[in-house]
């Protein structure tokens, strides 16, 4: 369904352990592989400490695995260094969970927005005031912001200025944590139309973390399903209601909307994710799933096609 | 059963919520959605005479049970909440001691309201969790807040605002920092208790699935006033303002619209 000369990105076996107390082990990542392609978004999500997060740290090297390798237009993103990775870096950007967390309170707005291209030394200190309001323009703020701190501004406008910051350099992959996930529906509606109306102007690639599957579906071209480290479903954004895997139906049945049946009950289970630190052998699952079997308790099962861009990782199918 | 009758609250001299008025009955569950800054907060904190610095009810007055709450003296403040009139938070973690295992606080709280030894108060401790279905209660206990997940932290503050079986529980945001998962869970929970308790809620939240699958009444509040408020229904087919049909609008579904 995606043109291969359109990938970007390709991550390869990704497994990332941390040591914990005890000489024991918490594997975060087990074997990731996961494709991004130019202008289009990967939705990628599970409940918090699935290590999606992690995952994402690792595109823009905030953090390299343990094992495996991600190619970067043929270079491996792992190994490289000093001046090299300094480079590769204005290809690759994030947008954070907390807006208010990732600026310097200090900064005006025209400075957090020209850091980076001063950095690169993409633009003159002279030119920062006509940048910066062109900036402002995309994510559709008014262009005196740029006089402004953080604080003086909502978290929406916030997020936006998060967006200017990560798109003034230009890149091809743009990495956003659970971008929306602090913000008002109505706030979190108009930033999802704006990282539409951008991606489709400068041929982005998304990478995007979510819990939230109705969100997620209205703008993801492919969705990965993560859990416990593990990606059990990837499939087209379009076809979330196609959806097999037993978790990814948990997190469809878990969604309150407008539009459901509320005479519903809530049955889903009670139990927790548990912790990584005690994946058990065979499909991680298996503790909190309907339709665990002999099988699934033996056994890892792994991704495997059941139609088109749809790929599960399951023993019932 | 609580009246709120036309109150306006201000801080220093800005009203932030203007003529509010609500009513509710035994066993109802009443949803304040809005965006944030539109005064939900402000509302539930003034029933629960919790007003963060400078602010104060200027008119109207907020009737519990047929007596005027704004009149309370802090001795009968102390004795209403908690037992008749309990909050939950966005975070509970972040009410509980970070430096104090759960159990003690938990004892601690009982013992303010009771007269009864460490020991039993721990033993009512476990069964409130326990019936809360936490597995592990006794683990829970000796736990401190940052051991639990975000989820369990909720369940725990759930257990100890139900302890005296409430007649009004208060709910801020009570989901919103959690996994699609466990906000299921807690939303589940808190029908149940209304369902054995016949405790009267009032949620406040940002998600209008939420609130449209739990409550009785949804009250759409902007800018500190109410714009709109009706049955579920009421509201789901677009309400009699504008208004919530944004809200309405913004509200991500499966099958729904897509940007792309």
């Amino acid at each position: 369904m995606f043109d291969e000369k359109d990938l970007i990105l390709e991550a390869k076996h990704v497994t990332r352990r941390f040591p914990a107390s005890g000489g024991r082990e918490l594997t975060a990542c087990n074997d990731v592989n996961l494709k991004f392609y130019r202008g289009k978004t990967l939705g990628l999500i599970g409940e918090s400490g699935c290590g999606k997060t992690t995952f994402m740290r690792f595109l823009v090297r905030l953090d390299v695995p343990t094992e495996g390798e991600i190619l970067f237009k043929g270079k491996d993103l792992t190994k490289l260094k000093g001046e090299e990775l300094r480079q590769i870096r204005k290809y690759i950007q994030m947008v954070f969970q907390d807006p208010g967390g990732s600026f310097n309170p200090k900064m005006k707005i025209r400075d957090i927005i020209c850091e980076p291209l001063l950095n690169f030394g993409k633009i003159k200190p002279s030119e920062k005031d006509t940048v910066a309001r062109k900036y402002l323009e995309a994510v559709e703020l008014p262009a005196d912001f740029a006089d402004r701190y953080p604080h003086n501004m909502s978290g929406g406008q916030r997020q936006r200025i998060a967006i200017a910051r990560a798109i003034a350099l230009e890149p091809e992959l743009i990495v956003m944590d659970e971008a929306t996930c602090a913000l008002d529906v109505s706030v979190q509606k108009t930033i999802i139309e704006l990282i539409c109306k951008l991606q489709k102007e400068k041929n982005i690639a998304i990478g995007f973390i979510a819990h939230d599957l109705g969100l997620i579906q209205s703008f993801a071209h492919q969705i990965a399903v993560m859990y416990l480290g593990n990606i059990v479903e990837i499939l087209p954004g379009e076809d979330v209601d196609k959806a097999r895997h037993p978790y990814t139906k948990t997190l469809l049945d878990a969604i309150f909307d407008t539009k459901m049946d509320f005479d519903k009950k809530i049955e889903r289970i009670d139990s927790e994710i548990p912790s990584p630190l005690d994946v058990p052998v065979g499909c991680p699952f298996q503790t909190r799933c309907d339709h665990c079997m002999e099988l699934c308790r033996r056994e890892r099962p792994v991704l495997k096609n059941i139609g088109e861009g749809h790929e599960i990782a399951c023993h019932l199918f | 059963m609580l009246e709120i009758n036309n109150i306006t609250v201000c801080y220093k001299e800005r009203p932030t919520v203007k003529n509010f008025s609500l009513e509710l009955k035994e066993g109802q569950i009443v949803s304040l959605v809005g965006e944030s800054g539109s005064g939900k907060t402000t509302v539930i904190r003034s029933v629960l005479g919790l007003l963060p610095g400078g602010g104060r009810v200027t008119e109207g007055d907020i009737l519990f049970e047929g007596k005027s709450l704004l009149q309370n003296t802090s001795d009968q403040w102390r004795r209403l909440r908690g037992t008749d009139i309990s909050m939950i938070f966005q975070d509970s973690g972040a009410m509980l001691n970070p430096i104090r295992k759960i159990g003690d606080g938990f004892v601690e709280y009982i013992r303010i309201h009771e007269d009864i030894s460490k020991k039993d108060a721990w033993e009512k401790g476990i069964t409130m969790l326990e019936k809360m279905r936490l597995a592990g209660a006794e683990n829970i206990m000796k736990s401190y807040p940052f051991q639990l997940s975000g989820g369990m932290r909720q369940r725990v503050g759930i257990a100890m605002a139900m302890t005296y079986e409430p007649r009004l529980l208060l709910a801020d945001e009570p989901t919103s920092a959690l996994d699609v998962t466990t906000q299921a869970q807690i939303v589940r929970q808190m029908l149940e208790l209304r369902n054995s308790y016949g405790t009267s809620i009032i949620v406040v939240t940002h998600n209008l699935g939420v609130a449209a699958y739990m409550s009785d009444k949804i009250v759409v509040m902007k800018d500190g006033e109410i714009v709109d408020s009706g049955t579920r229904d009421h509201i789901l087919n677009g309400g009699s303002c504008d208004y919530t049909k944004m809200l309405l609008d913004a509200v991500p579904s499966v099958g729904g619209v897509r940007y792309v």
